[in-house]
């Protein structure tokens, strides 16, 4: 049955309880996102205006757990190698808390720095796999650190700017395919850079208010299926660009409403399927940019509570539907 | 075999017995401690004890597969195995083989992609890389991961051998699945965007063939996103105004006339929509407009009313989106 109501309280308690689900097979084999999923679950607990359902000492304490102190980074978990992925979330949990000041910022910054590629790509960690996504990482965690003045910044755009496709859109790497998310870590991570100008934005805009399905979902690609993480992936973008509206946000929200779990709490990618904290957090991320009613301001360039960016004087020029009453 | 499952656990066997295993935790407890399985447990520990001595030996190669077979998503056991097979000068076409298995049982892992760019680059023998990428996009014709590593092979290597079939495999990927976004994505990338190839050094020959080949395809199924992105694509990059499709697109943006059926001369250049397809195309109203809009002037007018069409009645989702094109246009108008 669709819920026509976001379920606030379940969802909290759905995220609250992740930590205790460890007899699930699933949880076992995700080692290596525990960073970023406590960042989903934190990120999802702001803008549900439960930042503090997580304990703020605890969380802090992971994060400190997984510095890997021979690489200077964070690893997604105590005693994993350092990642420029999980290095993003623990610097955006630390931030979110107000405790940076834990981190050696010399020692971050110049891992960032040492995994951008002669092509100005990044790699996510010294194994070197390259991808647009990672290049978003380090421009973000840069900018979050302060630190941006550090960046070669015209190598850093010049390979973004490769990865642009005739649709308007981008790929993950030079001659790859146009897709919805990496659209977003491409767009972010100009916007960022104040080099939108980069942005084919009539093309980008269009290709992607054609993503919106007859049931109000996007997909990533024409002729994928719909998927709730692109709500936030599509309207970030869009925000970015300044064209939510050019989504049908009635129809986008019932969609994602109707991704609940309506007993456990949590939001899953399409009706019916089993939830996670990744889609708990996009669900939430893009009903917040879509101006649901009683959701705290997310930013959608950093996928950081609003009032977080606003503080550091790090807010773009961004636009989301205002939030509603009711 | 390692990966069999009733294995004996490497704290039983024998020939491991002077390693030292290490388990997750000293000291710490974290917010979110894991519990895995015994034989997850058993394995991760040996292997934080190989990488503690820093053991490269063939049997580190058992235990890294053993491990990525249990959970491909473990980046650091594809990592130290890489090393291991580079300090071992071991055979890497043994380890192709292998991963051709793992690539298409583990399909949506990005490590297993980047181990074998890893190989390939190093192996410097991409030839038999596309027969098995071509295979392997039979399990998933859109895999993003499949499609990039493709790409990157072509483009990496970018020997003509290795480009001289590629139109070939790009139109069969086509005429298998004539939606498939990553097939016309790859097309316009082998043509437009990776330099020329032999035979196509006439540029305006090229976009000839190219809009002769969409027109087709948007023929046989008019209401298909990728073949008009295409078209736009092709037009685009070589600065073709669109209004030199007006012929081909306007049977696309009205209702089919009764008496379509009944024209016998068929002009080769534009080829109509085939019969039973749904009329009109969204895709094609859009075109036009962007045709009208592009003349200026009073045709402007003839572009919003396209518009306002595809706001009410023919792509009702996209209402927004069109009403702001309308509300844009007549702004340059006014100024």
């Amino acid at each position: 049955m669709a819920e026509s109501q976001l379920l606030i309280p379940l969802h909290v308690s759905y995220i609250k309880s992740l930590g205790d689900s460890k007899d699930d097979l699933a949880y076992h084999m995700t080692a290596h996102l525990r960073m970023n999923a406590i960042y989903w679950g934190l990120t999802a607990l702001c803008t549900m205006g439960h930042k503090d359902a997580l304990d703020r000492v605890e969380v802090i304490d992971f994060v400190l757990s997984c510095w890997d102190d021979e690489a200077g980074g964070f690893g997604a978990h105590p005693d994993h190698d350092a990642h420029i992925h999980s290095t993003l979330s623990a610097i955006q949990i630390l931030l979110t808390h107000d405790a940076l000041d834990k981190v050696d910022i010399d020692r971050v910054t110049r891992f960032i720095l040492s995994l951008q590629k002669p092509s100005g790509v990044f790699a996510g960690d010294e194994f070197g796999e390259t991808d647009t996504r990672f290049s978003y990482c380090a421009i973000s965690a840069l900018s979050l650190l302060g630190r941006l003045s550090d960046l070669d910044v015209e190598k850093t755009v010049s390979y973004i700017r490769q990865c642009r496709n005739f649709d308007g859109g981008f790929g993950n790497t030079i001659g790859a395919e146009s897709h919805a998310a990496q659209v977003f870590v491409c767009v972010a991570a100009l916007a960022i850079l104040d080099r939108l100008e980069e942005v084919d934005q009539q093309t980008l805009c269009w290709w992607l208010a054609e993503r919106q399905l007859p049931n109000g979902g996007l997909n990533g690609r024409p002729e994928k299926l719909e998927d709730v993480c692109y709500s936030f992936w599509i309207l970030s973008s869009l925000s970015i660009m300044r064209k939510v509206p050019w989504i049908d946000a009635d129809k986008l929200t019932a969609f994602i409403l109707s991704c609940q779990d309506p007993e456990s709490g949590g939001i899953a990618d399409r009706p019916g399927d089993a939830v996670d904290v990744f889609h708990t957090c996009f669900g939430t991320a893009g009903l917040s940019l879509l101006g649901y009613p009683g959701l705290v301001d997310l930013d959608p360039v950093y996928c950081m509570p609003a009032s977080v960016i606003e503080a550091k004087g790090l807010r773009k020029d961004w636009q989301a539907l205002h939030r509603r009453l009711s | 075999m390692t990966s069999e499952p009733d294995a004996p656990l490497f704290a039983d066997r024998p020939e491991w017995e002077d390693v030292v295993p290490l388990p997750q935790y000293e000291n710490v407890d974290p917010l979110a401690p894991i519990f895995y399985t015994d034989e997850y447990k058993d394995a991760t520990n040996y292997f934080r004890g190989i990488v503690k001595t820093g053991e490269m030996s063939p049997r580190v190669l058992e235990l890294t597969e053993n491990i990525i077979r249990q959970n491909p998503a473990h980046y650091s056991a594809w990592q130290y195995r890489y090393k291991t097979l580079m300090a071992l000068k071991a055979p890497l076409d043994v380890e192709l083989r292998l991963m051709d298995e793992l690539a298409v049982r583990y399909l949506k892992t990005y490590q297993v992609w980047h181990h074998r760019r890893l190989l390939v680059t190093e192996t410097r023998e991409p030839g038999p890389e596309l027969e098995f990428i071509t295979k392997s996009l039979q399990e998933d014709m859109k895999n993003y991961h499949t499609w990039s590593y493709r790409q990157w092979l072509l483009a990496y290597f970018n020997d003509d051998a290795l480009w001289s079939d590629e139109l070939n495999f790009a139109d069969q990927m086509l005429e298998s699945d004539i939606r498939n976004n990553s097939a016309w994505h790859h097309r316009f990338f082998v043509v437009f965007q990776s330099g020329v190839r032999t035979g196509d050094e006439n540029r305006e020959e090229v976009v000839r063939r190219e809009l002769a080949f969409v027109k087709n395809y948007i023929s046989l199924a008019p209401n298909n996103a990728s073949a008009w992105n295409y078209l736009r694509g092709i037009l685009d990059h070589s600065a073709t105004p669109y209004s030199q499709l007006l012929l081909f697109v306007t049977p696309y943006s009205v209702p089919r006339s009764p008496d379509a059926d009944l024209v016998d001369v068929i002009d080769l250049e534009n080829p109509p929509p085939s019969m039973g397809a749904q009329l009109p195309c969204v895709a094609a109203i859009e075109f036009l407009a962007d045709i009208h809009e592009n003349e200026g002037g009073d045709d402007i007018m003839k572009a919003t009313e396209l518009w306002r069409s595809l706001a009410d009645e023919h792509d009702t989702i996209r209402k927004k989106s069109r009403e702001y094109r309308i509300r844009d246009a007549l702004q340059k108008v006014q100024v």
